[in-house]
């Protein structure tokens, strides 16, 4: 029986390994074969499991600095799940979050290997997105007038939760023109519309990378989301608070204490990748950082105002943007030889000899 | 501002295994077995190293007949060079012995 359950596992294990590694499946499956004892076949195949396990994260991601945000994204929209069904939300919400999850997953999937076309043409779709963002406080759908929506095959999407990480990532990765002018309109779309929560996101962000990179290029874009983000201030925002959207931390409390302490970690979460990324990765310390002061004023503007709780409340835009500001996240570069640090203008990865391949990912 | 990491000592104990078997082809069970090592970390572990150059993999008949072929491991030079530069800490169990639980 146990010998029964050991194929049955490892066949498992062999289905969600990559198909880039089906010799590494029929490996597992052939070793397991030539195992006498039962008890120990068993504990074989476990193994097998976890690795493949591990291998399928690893193919979502090969730095695990964005498997880590992978993860987090993921419990926290379960944890999300958890605190929409003890409030009794609808179905629809569940389903709706759940799909977002698994596009935004899907788009990781498949922009994860773009990064020879985002360093060609980066500045020109970050524009292109910031474009996106001022023609919605345009020509967007207005709500207690606030104009923040466009409506998707049906669905309504706010454009700057999706945009606005990926966007202030972006510049903080690769700083130019383009890219200025990419958070130059990101800062007069979100003053526009007016939105306090991503002005807020946005101009923290531009803080943080200021303090650790205060060239002109960086003050002209903090200056400007400064700018927004006093704009949306001196604007009216009478924006409601929508059910299972906005207020919950305090709201999630009322349905139940484990609902309440669900929406917490689930936000806490977020933050994770970034804290891990700031303490293993000095070299990208910035952009951690930065990482961290956007999400954490997403989530502060939820605590404070009628502004959307990301990934834990009912909403497929800030799951898109979490996962989607997961790609803007520099591969972690712990690990280096004694004595050997990275050369300016040197890539962050991918050029290393094996020695050094060597340590940063057979390291721990 | 960079720290130096190096390899764990789980990897360092298999390189030592397999430079210690030189040319002998050696199969994941066996690593486990006499590396008291879980199968869940030894196959990440031999996959890196496969792709990274420092050891090469190969499909070999089974001893026994009616089993199906094996995947047997060695190290390159570079995987060679690499477990001496990287010897495992004392406390590494004796290379050839098994020992612990398996898998």
């Amino acid at each position: 029986m146990r010998r029964v359950l050991a194929m049955a596992i490892v066949r498992i294990a062999a289905i969600i390994l990559p198909a880039s590694h089906r010799d590494w499946s029929r490996a597992m499956v052939a070793e397991l074969a030539a195992i006498e004892r039962p008890g120990a076949a068993l504990a074989f195949a476990l193994g097998c499991l976890g690795a493949a396990l591990k291998q399928a994260v690893s193919v979502f991601s090969p730095t695990r600095g964005r498997a880590l945000g992978i993860l987090c994204a993921i419990g926290a929209v379960g944890l999300g799940w958890a605190y929409l069904i003890a409030a009794g939300a609808p179905l629809s919400h569940l389903v709706l979050n759940g799909a977002a999850l698994a596009i935004g997953l899907l788009a990781i999937g498949i922009l994860r290997d773009a990064g020879r076309i985002w360093r060609a043409m980066g500045g020109g779709i970050m524009v292109a997105l910031a474009g996106i963002i001022l023609l919605t406080s345009l020509f967007g759908i207005s709500a207690s007038g606030v104009t923040r929506w466009l409506a998707v095959g049906g669905v309504m999407l706010q454009p700057a939760l999706i945009l606005v990480p990926v966007i202030t990532l972006g510049f903080a990765r690769a700083p130019g023109r383009a890219s200025l002018l990419a958070v130059l309109i990101t800062a007069a779309g979100v003053a526009l519309q007016p939105d306090r929560a991503m002005a807020g996101a946005l101009a923290a962000g531009m803080a943080a990378l200021a303090f650790y990179r205060p060239g002109p290029a960086v003050l002209v874009a903090l200056a400007a989301a400064i700018a927004a983000f006093a704009a949306t201030l001196a604007q009216a925002d009478a924006s409601p608070a929508m059910p299972f959207v906005d207020q919950i931390f305090f709201s999630s409390f009322g349905v139940h204490p484990l609902a309440g302490l669900a929406v917490l970690a689930g936000a806490a979460l977020l933050l994770l990748p970034a804290i891990a990324g700031a303490r293993r990765d000095a070299d990208n310390r910035p952009i951690h950082l930065l990482f961290f002061m956007v999400w954490f004023g997403v989530i502060l503007a939820a605590a404070l105002g009628n502004h959307p709780t990301p990934l834990v409340g009912y909403g497929g835009s800030a799951i898109l943007g979490y996962l989607l500001s997961l790609l803007a996240l520099p591969p972690y570069v712990e690990g280096r030889i004694a004595g050997q640090s990275r050369a300016p203008g040197e890539p962050e990865s991918g050029a290393a000899g094996p020695d050094l391949r060597a340590s940063l990912t057979l390291a721990g | 501002m960079t720290r130096t990491r190096s390899l764990s000592q789980q990897t360092r104990t298999i390189l030592a295994l397999m430079a210690d078997a030189g040319s002998e082809w050696l199969h994941g069970y066996e690593l486990c077995r006499r590396g008291n090592i879980k199968s869940g970390t030894l196959y990440p572990m031999l996959m890196r190293l496969e792709q990274q150059g420092y050891l090469v993999a190969d499909w070999q008949a089974a001893a026994e007949p009616g089993r199906p072929p094996r995947h047997a491991y060695r190290l390159t030079a570079e995987g060679r060079a690499l477990a001496l530069a990287n010897p495992p800490a004392e406390a590494a169990p004796a290379l050839g012995a098994p020992s612990g639980t398996p898998a």
